[in-house]
Parts: structure tokens; sequence; C-alpha cells
């Protein structure tokens, strides 16, 4: 039987586990640290035809209205605010949504469709081919029926 | 040195391969077709594919059964109302199965109450309630009976000369039915949202079943519930979409094919589950034209036809109904102020 050699760590073999360690180290900090906008936040993604042309966040729509305009329709989405109170009964208001106020297109099926608040929500405008949808916050469903 | 560099490199790329490791992005397309809009999300290594074969699958079917599109094979009947048209298999099939399910629902559900749905304009610029006497003149149109369906050296369809169909009411169950087909070719799992009408394929990635919240139809910004399945298409009629109010009266589109007028049965909306994606389809309309009633009797007339159909149903007084095969899938959400019980 042979007899295994015995294996002693050298300098280069620490260099290769210091090299491995801070390199995970440095990635599970990428991972770990970094801020996560699709998780937790509520983030309204307004497509026309089908591509992404913004990106915002509930408090971000409280800032302005925004007006998107496609086929010869324009609409107009604003923020829905909602009072909310704390321990001490002071007033605090803070955006639950958005909605689509004003379309000059001919269903105001988007206009109809009123406030949208959870992940998964959408508002659609057919005519304009223009959607709002609410995702990124972490929900308990994957889809809407309805 | 020259092995322990090796091994460097190689763990180095084990370590920025796990890192990649976390949830698989689906691919994801956004379709504008069947006068809605669709959201294809699918799951695999082929997802890609499986995405632009399913985009390309529903602007054939809405080609192919859109009543309002330039040389459609449905436009072609319509307009040769009264004598036969040659359509395609796939066509005379849905048409087929459309008229056995009108049969089988008593009319409940029927691809013919077009003209009636036109007269009120739901979805256009300018809904209307059409006058009694001339709902009646286009009742007198309606009936799935008269749809006669022959075969030659290819299916010919002929409808009555003034009748004129629609398959609005099953045609985006089928689409979902075939872009699961889709995707199951392409090895992909995924959803396929028609709009509000749920066609799910397989499982989730990590093995686990589909979370589909229901609307609420009293608040359709909050949810009844959520239905834990896979597999199946989930499909929902209620009273919130394409209405209008006149004279402080709401009016819905869903159409009772024995009066011409939106369906009072108690229901304010219908959610199906089953199997098969244009049964869903064409039984959530017909659930809730039936009413509670009626509707928990289409689990036997078609239980045998389709392995799965469950249903939800909510009443105008605030009652949820499910069908006992939805215990353990249906969670209610418990903060609605609904009453829930089984339907039996």
């Amino acid at each position: 039987m042979n007899n295994s050699p015995k294996l002693t760590p050298g300098k280069y073999d620490l260099i290769v586990v210091a090299a491995v360690l801070a390199l995970a180290a440095l990635l599970g900090a990428r991972f770990w640290l970094s801020p996560a906008p699709e998780s937790g936040t509520l983030l309204a993604v307004v497509e026309i035809d089908g591509a992404e042309v913004d990106r915002f966040t509930l408090a971000q729509a409280a800032e302005e209205t925004r007006t998107y305009t496609n086929n010869g329709v324009t609409l107009t989405v604003a923020p829905c605010a909602t009072v909310k109170r704390d321990a001490e009964t002071r007033t605090q208001t803070e955006t639950a949504g958005v909605r689509v106020v004003s379309s000059d297109c001919p269903t105001q099926d988007c206009v109809h469709t009123g406030q949208i608040s959870r992940a998964g929500q959408s508002i659609v405008c057919l005519p304009a081919h223009i959607v709002i949808t609410l995702a990124g916050a972490d929900a308990d469903y994957d889809l809407i029926t309805g | 040195m020259r092995k322990r560099f090796l091994s460097l490199l190689l763990t180095a790329l084990t370590v920025v391969s796990l890192t990649a490791c976390g949830a698989e992005k689906p691919a994801v397309k956004t379709v504008y077709a069947m006068d809605t809009v669709m959201t294809l999300t699918a799951y695999g290594k082929n997802a890609e594919e499986a995405v632009a074969a399913a985009e390309e699958e529903l602007y054939r079917l809405d080609q192919l059964l859109d009543r309002f599109a330039e040389n459609s094979e449905l436009a072609a009947i319509n307009a040769n109302a009264g004598a036969p048209t040659g359509v395609s298999d796939e066509l005379a099939e849905l048409i087929a199965l459309s008229r056995h399910i009108s049969e089988k629902t008593l009319g409940a559900f029927d691809p013919t109450v077009a003209p009636v749905m036109d007269a009120w304009g739901f979805g256009g610029e300018s809904p209307r309630v059409p006058t009694q006497p001339e709902l009646e003149v286009l009742l007198s149109t309606i009936g799935a009976a008269r749809i006669v369906i022959s075969y030659e050296d290819r299916p010919r369809v002929t409808i009555g000369s003034a009748q004129a169909l629609d398959l609005g009411g099953i045609a985006k169950g089928y689409a979902g039915g075939c872009v699961k087909e889709i995707f199951e070719k392409y090895g992909c799992t995924g959803v396929i949202d028609l709009g509000g009408d749920v066609m799910l394929a397989g499982k989730k990635t990590d093995g686990k079943d589909w979370r589909v919240a229901v609307k609420d139809p009293n608040d359709p910004s909050d949810f009844l519930g959520t239905l834990t399945l896979s597999d199946c298409a989930v499909v929902t009629s209620g009273i919130y979409e394409r209405n209008f109010t006149e004279d402080g009266v709401l009016y819905h589109h869903i159409i009772d094919p024995a009066t011409g007028r939106p369906a009072e049965s108690g229901l304010v909306s219908a959610t199906v589950v089953c199997a098969d994606g244009a049964y869903a389809d064409a039984l959530s309309t017909a659930a809730f034209v039936l009413g509670a009633r009626g509707a928990v009797s289409l689990c036997d007339r078609f239980g045998t036809e389709t392995p799965l159909l469950e249903l939800l149903l909510v009443t105008d007084d605030g009652r949820v109904l499910c069908t006992a095969g939805l215990d353990g899938i249906f969670e209610p959400n418990t903060e609605s102020g609904y009453l829930y019980e089984q339907l039996s």
C-alpha cells in the first residue's frame, strides 16, 4: 500500500484561500447590502405598446402628475392620498396608489378603473396601448383574476 | 503553482456562478389582441422562444376569431348569413363547442347574442339602453341551435339569415389553452393573463402552486381571497367591467340571452376554475346568467367533460359561495366583510 504524501499548506495555498474568501465576502456584501428596489417598495411601471417608458415609486408619484401620450390619446396619472393617524392622533398623509384622473380616449375605461394600490393591479387604456402596473412590493399572490 | 492558480480560477468562477442562482428571471411579453391586453410570463430554458411563439399564436387566433377583423373566417360567416360558409377545422370545432355549451347551459351562454350586444354598445363610444321593441326584434335572432355545421370536403357553417356569431365569450379562454400548449411544447411553465382571464401552465419554479388573487366585484381594488392552483384556467365574469350608468342605473355587459338585458341573477361575479380554458370562459358567463342555483348544476352537467370544474360566486347580498372542491384551495380575505358559504 502506498503512503499518501503529507500535505502541508504553503504560502500559495493561503493566498488561494484568502482570495476566495475575499471574493465571496465581496459578492455576498453586494447581494445582501445593496438596496433592492424590486422588493418591498411599490413601483408604478408604465408601458406603451409593451415597452417600459416610466417607472416611479409612490412617493415620487406624490410629487407631480404625469402625462403620457400614444395613438393620439393623452392620459394623466395622479397619486391617490390616504390619511393615517399615528399613536398621538396626529394625521399623516401618504400615497396609497395611483389612478388615471383624465384621458381623452373614447371609452374612459382607464378613468373608470379608479385607484390601484396593490402589487399586480393595473390600469389599461386600450385605445392608447398604455398600461400602468403596480409592481415590486412583496405580494402573497402571483397574479390577479377578474 | 500553475495548478494552484487554476484552482483559484475555478473556485472564483464557482462563487460568481452561485451568485446568479437567485430567482429565475422569466420571459415576459405584453400582447394587444382580442380587444384586451395580455401578459405572457414563461419560465424555463426556452422561455424567450415560448413567449415569441405564443405572441404569434395570439395574433393568429385574433385574426381567426374576431368578427370585426377584415377577411376573418368569422366575419365571412356573418357576411354570408343564411348560406353555408367554408371554414377551417379549428374554427368549426370551436363553433361546435360553443353550440354544445349553449345547449347544455339552456342558452345561458349563447354565441349568437351579438346583435343584442351591438345594440347596447358596451365598450364603444356611445353605450345606450335599447328600447324594448328593439330588443324583442333582436331577441328573435338569438339561438345557437340554428347554427348548422356540415362536413363535406371541408367544414361549412351556416347561421340564420338575421344572426351574427360572436365568439368573444369563449375565445380568450380557448386562446389561453393554446398558449399553454405552446409553453408545454417549449418545456416552460408560466402564467398567461388574458385581460383578467388566467391560464396557469404547470407549477412555479419552486414546485409550488400559483396563487391567484380574486378581485372583489364591489371594490375591484381589493380582493375576495386567493386561490392556490396549477395547470388550469381561472376566469371571472363580473359587473365591474364594461358597464355604464344611465339615470342612476348601472348596466353591465353580461347579457342574459333570454331577456336581452344585463343579467339579474343575484350575482355580482362568477369565477370558474376549470382544466380547460374554453370551458372556463364560456361557463363563467353561463354561471353568472344562471345565478347561484343554476350555476351549481353546471358542475353536474359538465363534470364528465372536464376533470376540474369549481365555482366561486359572489351574491348581491354580500355572500361568497364556493363549491366543495375549493376547500383548501380558496383562502378567503377575512377582512372583506363577506359571508363565506359552501355551495351545494
